[in-house]
């Protein structure tokens, strides 16, 4: 096995840690760096629950990516997302419109959420649901998701510039 | 965190092409290569066995996209189905290859899965694979002090799973032909939701003057161990006029030129009755009249 010494920017925050070849970017924030906030589901590249940030904005699967390929790059998971105090505006969205139950999959949502608006910042319903294909949620059935994203999708429209 | 962790393994991280290649010539088959990890990491998560894991994620450069209406297009080997997805000339000149991207997985798989994995990967389902074997194309190898060959991607896939790479070569690009105003394509795939493998997926690629076709590459998969060509299909759509006649004929055809098992995708019966109107759909979508 080799080790890798890297330098992850998680949340504006920069990490110098040792890591093993074989460990998964998920397995990093987890159990490593302690950041449970982003969810292991299947492990495969299926659910999405494990979805972060990259700096541009495009969502990842943490549980295919090996963290000692990730020296120098800077991450957000959903935990990152708020400024100070105040919730980022999907995160507000899914509260107001109770797009959680159990709240399993709302992180990885959240995050791929925020890409699918950083990329498409006024999506129709059918983009909405495009952009979240890859994200399961077994609680929902996506109606609230989906309602929340418009909601955030207004809202972010009516705070820009 | 489950049984689905990752056993031990050495990883490699060149910084350079050269470095890449000084490795794979010095280990030879004993060095996997992991490029957006999408298929190796799911497989070795499943007990596919890689002691040294070669990543190619440092190597920045190989991803470019590059299209010139005399030469073609030219896809490294980092470029991702992300790229191809927002690509207007990708879009716009190989609607077959823009077609399966836009289907491909989901949004963050395509952030981090390259075109050129999928081809290696040899499976007969990958979705840009039919799309490639329709268009043509050939696969740029590259071996350590500047060698270079061209695999033609009609001798690619050899069985399933295995493809013509040698050892100690690495993929540096996929290089598709300049379409010129008659070149028609279309990709169609069937499957359950986008983010499943297809339980069968075609791809054609016609040369037309007005309604007559000078020339066809058809490619199917999941009907064969590999990503297949439909020559017996091909030949009657070359030099015929593409009408409902033509189209019956080829949908007809296709039967010689599958070999379906059944797998827990789907049915050979299935894919029997299914692969005749799928390739008469997806030559009426290129031509546009579907
Ligand atoms: C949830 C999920 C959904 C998926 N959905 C689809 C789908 O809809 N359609 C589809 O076709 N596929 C799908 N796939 C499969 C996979 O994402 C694709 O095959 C992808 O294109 C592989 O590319 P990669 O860069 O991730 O390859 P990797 O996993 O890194 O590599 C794949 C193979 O190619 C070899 N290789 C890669 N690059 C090179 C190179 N430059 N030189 C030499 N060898 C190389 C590797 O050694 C390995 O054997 C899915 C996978 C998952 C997990
Ligand atoms: S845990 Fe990564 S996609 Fe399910
Ligand atoms: S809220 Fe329970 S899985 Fe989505």
């Amino acid at each position: 096995m080799s080790k890798h010494m890297i330098t992850l920017n998680v949340n504006g925050e920069d990490h110098d840690i040792v890591v093993a070849s074989n460990k998964t970017l998920l397995e990093v924030l987890r159990e490593q760096l302690n950041m449970p906030d982003t969810k292991y589901g299947c492990g495969t590249g299926e659910c999405g629950a494990c979805s972060v940030l990259l700096e541009d904005n495009s969502a990842i699967n943490s549980c295919l990516t090996l963290a000692a390929t990730m020296d120098g790059k800077k991450i957000t998971t959903a935990s990152g997302l708020e400024k100070g105090d105040k919730l980022h505006p999907v995160q507000q969205a899914f509260i107001d419109h109770a797009a959680v139950q159990c709240g399993f999959c709302t992180p990885g949502m959240v995050v791929k959420s925020v890409s699918l608006l950083a990329k498409n910042p006024r999506p129709t319903e059918q983009e909405i649901r495009e952009g979240l294909e890859g994200s399961i949620c077994r609680c929902t059935g996506y109606v609230k998701i989906v309602n929340a994203v418009e909601a955030a999708s207004k809202a972010m429209a009516g705070t820009a510039g | 965190m489950s049984s689905r962790v990752l056993t031990d393994f050495d990883l490699l991280l060149p910084g350079s092409l050269e470095e890449a290649l000084e490795i794979l010539d010095r280990e030879r088959g004993a060095v996997t290569v992991l490029s957006g990890g999408t298929d190796l990491l799911v497989m070795m998560k499943a007990g596919f066995e890689a002691d040294k894991v070669m990543s190619l994620a440092l190597l920045g450069d190989l991803n470019r996209l590059e299209f010139d209406s005399a030469t073609g297009l030219r896809i490294g080997a980092r470029t991702t189905l992300a790229q191809l997805v927002d690509s207007p000339e990708v879009r716009q000149h190989y609607p077959a290859l823009w077609q399966s991207a836009r289907i491909f997985a989901t949004p963050q798989l395509r952030n981090t899965a390259t075109v050129v994995g999928n081809l290696l990967r040899g499976s007969p389902a990958g979705d840009c694979s039919a799309a490639v074997a329709a268009l043509g194309g050939t696969l740029v190898m590259a071996t350590a002090g500047g060698g270079r060959r061209e695999i033609d991607i009609d001798d690619l896939w050899v069985s399933y799973g295995v493809t013509a790479r040698a050892d100690n070569e690495l993929a540096v690009e996929l290089r598709l032909p300049a379409p010129d105003s008659g070149t028609a394509s279309a990709f169609k795939r069937l499957t359950r939701v986008n983010e499943d493998l297809a339980k069968l997926n075609v791809a054609v690629c016609l040369q037309m003057d007005g309604d007559t076709c000078k020339s066809a590459r058809f490619a199917m998969g999941c009907v064969a161990p590999t990503m297949i060509r439909l020559p017996a299909a091909e030949a009657i759509v070359q030099g015929a006029k593409v009408d409902d006649e033509t189209l019956a004929r080829a949908a007809e055809a296709v039967q010689q030129d599958i070999s379906p098992i059944d797998d827990k995708r789907s049915t050979a019966e299935y894919r029997r009755s299914v692969a005749g109107v799928y390739l008469k759909r997806a030559v009426q979508q290129a031509c546009g009249f579907a």
